[in-house]
């Protein structure tokens, strides 16, 4: 059971991954060994185990699994039906595990049928070209990151990030002790020049040796780098030799561009149809320098804690030791449901219509928000209308205020007193300690405003973002005081985010 | 009756390493006052993923009977079902189950561990908390690392489970091993560890004890109470911090008993009506904790089941805190689907009653594993191995009684291991479970580990007569 290896289709023989096991720390140099291994031995048929000391699956006392799931319109059903799919306690079910081995201990691997359907179609989206690469399950990419961070990390290093980008990889950074060192970005992310020169001229004791990068709907500047600019990165990758991370949660939610001047939501549903998706980074990857990261978060469910990591088999292996000695592998519940639904409920088929319907959906909150936002914030915000992802990042004009320090602490303020949130910019900034609200120390007074349209009632996108209006309008000193409309009635408002907490993996 | 107050916890955060002083909550905490609770506030501040777009509507677990075996015809099965938008007034919908979290879990799930520790080990201290954990193994690291950085050591049992040895290898953690005997790690062995280090070691004195006292992976061990309160004593006098490893706690079935005929035939006679249950575990070490310097590691996996990578971690809170932090720059929290599970049936369809019948059903499973096995052992080994017979878990520890012609000969056990391939039989050469690795001393230590938890009863006996086989050219 060891990563999945596609092996090169005999026809167009690929090359092997270039080794840059010399970019990995000192730690993950050497053979590692599989302590999942050396306690489970490899029993033939005729052995009898009296090694393997994990429990009995008679004590496990689930019987039997059952999901019901929407799945997405088909020509033959085109309304939204309801399937069943089952899992039962000994007994495989046509391409996916019993749950007694579900729920059984298993390596760092992950479970087979969940990882050949994710291999099979990683071959089918991204077509890697060298021959050694692999799948393997994580448990999200938040752990993903840290592990892959890990392997070319060791405290006091620095890695190369976005000028603004997850707080959840940057916190996992601190604890580490591996600097941020941020890129500038336009509004096709990263900057390739600005890599480069960054290597070029870096004075630090230890070069980076890797970028840590979301290429498509980029949290928190929902940029998506177009597939020249993602060239150029990897160009600037493969000159300066930095392994890239490329976390990419994103990716099957890239959103066509904003119709004009009209948006119809019939429109917004219809224009995905023939949408193709921007090759991802793992595509481009000739010497297997990418580690791709996905996860289902963002298209069956967060909290199924459940992704894949793609990448050269040699990387998968240290990755799958650091899955050994920490994770194991994902909840097999979770694995065993996404197994059994993507191999033998949806297919392929019913899992990219999956796919197409959850682009509809974030299709039409997009663009009704960009609606709402040009009637509300014109003159009080800047952006760039994202073409992936959930997130519209507004660069506020706070006039007069611009420079003054406590401007943003104000906004925020005044947001709160006119009844609307967002996420302010600074636990996103990759320059500076990011636990205050202060203005950045690289000298610019530009502040922005991130908004995640994803979640709250459509219905509310005009009511926050006219408060939001009144918000900054009384802090750039177009008014001289906070003046709101009444906020609705508490009836209007959904409680869906109410019991939220707010942390790293909730941004 | 009014309890006296309980003391807090001592502070043992100066112990802390410097990352887990940094390790702090997220920064977007501090927008916590900017989004207390009021209701008509509008948030577009979370990156959540619309619950509409989860295509889960609902799960069903249909699980066993409390008490009956899997195997029993005559248990009433039942169906847990979670689903999407239907809270009941113990657990929550689907879609919460489904949606991102903070490092301390599900409300509900949280809420039976807490539960689940004060009724059982009724911990001594006031600030003692409970946070999830995705099982043992990340709880382990998670626990080591609030205390141990590069270049630091760990104090181990002198035979301990791999994934530790594994695991603190490329952190550069060293391992200091402490003699053990049939009850698992020596008090008076740990003290003058303790005692001495500064005289033989250059390093800081080490700051954290790891144990598993029940049913130790590998040896079987399990500690009395009278030890327990022996090791914690010394730990106080040194100020160490005791990881407490404790995924056989449950597993618990005391002493064997010789057996009239075969497991089937005892297990109808009533032999095992006086199974510890909840109530008449060995007290944890956790439950003699007036300081608040265990870490206790609790988990689902052998109770439950392992692929649910579900547990949790006891400790106090200042400790607590740091662990949920860890928990949300990698795992986040356990997966949604093992929590509802696990929630939904022990909160709602078994209560702590059912609960406690359930693990009174594990221990019997295992009680008639062990007896079975221990029988067969006796039958077929004498004069070819030694061991203790356990009273806990799934682990037997056998020494090989090797001849005293073949003893000093280098590579014997090798010979030993391969001569069971050959018989066709596997068990675990005991240097796997060597902290000091598999040096030539290490490896010509005469131990083999064999766990009675997974093979078929029925095999039992032919894998025990071929070890006898394997075993006679190397024993008397």
């Amino acid at each position: 059971m060891s990563p999945n290896v596609t092996l090169p289709d005999a026809s167009t023989p690929l090359p092997m991954a270039k080794d840059l096991s010399e970019l990995f720390v000192p730690s993950m140099r050497g053979q590692l060994k599989s302590a999942f291994k050396s306690v489970m031995g490899n029993p033939t048929l005729a052995m009898i185990n009296m090694a393997g000391g994990v429990p009995h699956p008679s004590t496990f006392p689930i019987m039997q699994l059952r999901a019901t799931v929407r799945s997405p319109s088909s020509p033959s059903a085109p309304l939204n039906r309801e399937s069943t799919l089952e899992l039962a306690k000994a007994s495989r079910s046509q391409s996916t595990e019993s749950l007694d081995e579900l729920l059984q201990y298993g390596d760092g691997c992950g479970i087979d049928s969940y990882c050949a359907f994710l291999r099979r179609y990683t071959q089918r989206v991204h077509r890697p070209r060298y021959a050694d690469w692999g799948v393997i399950a994580s448990c999200g990419n938040t752990d993903a990151i840290g592990k892959a961070v890990s392997l070319f990390c060791e405290p006091g290093d620095s890695i190369l990030v976005d000028r603004w980008t997850f707080p959840g990889a940057l916190s996992s950074l601190v604890s580490a002790k591996v600097l941020p060192a941020p890129v500038p970005m336009d509004g096709e992310g990263m900057i390739p020049e600005a890599l480069d020169n960054i290597c070029q001229t870096w004075s630090g004791s230890a070069p980076p040796r890797a970028v840590y990068l979301v290429p498509t709907g980029q949290n928190p500047t929902g940029t998506t780098m177009s597939l020249v600019r993602r060239k150029a990165i990897y160009a600037v990758a493969q000159k300066r030799n930095l392994a890239i991370i490329e976390d990419d949660p994103y990716y099957f939610l890239q959103l066509p561009p904003v119709p004009s001047p009209s948006i119809s939501r019939r429109g917004a549903e219809r224009s995905d149809q023939a949408q193709h998706l921007v090759p991802s980074l793992l595509s481009l990857d000739v010497d297997g320098r990418v580690i791709r990261l996905d996860s289902f978060s963002k298209i069956l469910a967060p909290n199924l804690r459940c992704g894949w990591i793609t990448a050269p088999t040699y990387i998968l292996d240290k990755i799958q030791i650091l899955n050994e000695s920490t994770i194991l592998q994902p909840s097999g519940l979770s694995q065993g449901l996404i197994s059994k639904l993507l191999n033998d409920t949806w297919g392929f088929d019913g899992w990219e219509a999956h796919l197409r319907e959850l682009r509809a959906v974030y299709t039409l909150r997009r663009n009704l928000f960009i609606q709402a936002v040009d009637k509300h914030l014109a003159g009080l915000v800047e952006y760039t209308v994202p073409t992936a992802g959930m997130f519209l990042w507004m660069k506020v004009n706070l006039g007069s205020a611009a420079a003054d320090p406590t401007a943003m602490p104000r906004l925020l303020g005044s947001m709160k007193k006119c009844g609307v949130m967002m996420a302010p910019d600074m636990p996103f900034s990759s320059t500076g300690p990011s636990a205050s609200l202060e203005p950045a120390t690289d000298g610019t007074s530009e502040r922005y405003l991130r908004a995640a349209f994803a979640l709250v009632d459509i219905d509310m996108f005009e009511p926050a973002l006219k408060r939001l209006a009144q918000a900054i309008t009384s802090v750039s000193g177009a008014r001289s005081e906070t003046s709101c409309s009444p906020v609705t009635s508490p009836d209007v408002v959904r409680s869906d985010t109410a019991h939220l907490d707010v942390n790293n993996s909730t941004f | 009756m009014d309890m006296p107050a309980k003391p807090q916890s001592k502070d043992l955060s100066s112990l802390f390493t410097e990352a887990t002083k940094r390790r702090r909550s997220s920064p977007l905490k501090t927008l916590l006052k900017y989004m207390n609770a009021d209701p008509t506030l509008v948030s577009l501040g979370a990156g959540l993923p619309h619950p509409d777009t989860f295509p889960f509507i609902s799960v069903t677990a249909t699980v066993g009977e409390a008490g009956k075996s899997a195997v029993d015809t005559s248990a009433q099965h039942q169906d847990v079902t979670i689903a999407a938008r239907a809270p009941t007034a113990a657990t929550e919908g689907l879609e919460r189950f489904l949606q991102y979290g903070n490092g301390r879990g599900v409300a509900s799930y949280a809420k039976f561990a807490q539960e689940h520790t004060e009724r059982v080990h009724a911990p001594l201290y006031d600030d003692w908390d409970v946070v999830v954990s995705a099982g043992n193994t990340d709880a382990f690291v998670k626990a080591l690392m609030l205390f141990c950085q590069s270049g630091d050591t760990l104090i181990v049992d002198e035979w301990t489970y791999p994934a530790i040895i594994e695991t603190v290898g490329p952190m550069n953690i060293g391992l200091a091993p402490v003699e053990m005997d049939n009850e698992g790690i020596v008090p008076k062995a740990l003290d003058s560890l303790c005692e001495n280090w500064s005289k033989s070691n250059s390093g800081r004195c080490p700051r954290v004890a790891y144990m598993i006292p029940t049913a130790q992976n590998p040896t079987g061990a399990t500690m009395s109470v009278q030890r327990k309160q022996a090791i914690y004593e010394v730990a106080q006098k040194h100020d160490l911090v005791i990881i407490e490893d404790d995924p056989y706690y449950y597993l618990q079935f005391g002493e064997y008993k010789a057996a009239v005929d075969s497991g089937e035939a005892v297990a109808a006679g009533g032999r095992y009506d006086d199974l510890p249950g909840v109530t008449g575990l060995i007290p944890s070490l956790l439950s003699m904790d007036t300081d608040g310097r265990v870490i206790r590691l609790d988990s689902f996996s052998k109770i439950l089941a392992p692929g649910l990578r579900c547990g949790w971690v006891t400790a106090p809170k200042y400790m607590t805190d740091k662990i949920q932090f860890h928990n949300e720059t990698s795992v986040q929290q356990p997966a949604g689907l093992s929590q509802a599970i696990a929630s939904k049936l022990i909160n709602e369809h078994w209560g702590h009653e059912g609960w406690e019948r359930h693990l009174v059903q594990i221990q019997r499973d295992y009680a008639m594993r062990r007896d079975r096995f221990v029988e067969l052992c006796q039958k077929y080994l004498k004069g070819k191995v030694s061991f203790t017979v356990p009273s806990a878990g799934m682990f037997l520890w056998f020494r090989v009684l090797l001849r005293e012609d073949v003893q000093e000969r280098p590579g014997v056990m090798q010979e030993v291991f391969d001569s069971m391939i050959e018989n066709h039989v596997l068990l675990v050469p005991g240097h796997f479970f060597s902290p000091l690795g598999a040096t030539p001393e290490v490896l010509s230590k005469p131990f083999v580990r064999a766990a009675y938890s997974y093979a078929s009863i029925d095999d039992f006996e032919t894998a025990i007569s071929r070890l006898a086989e394997a075993l006679a050219p190397f024993t008397c």
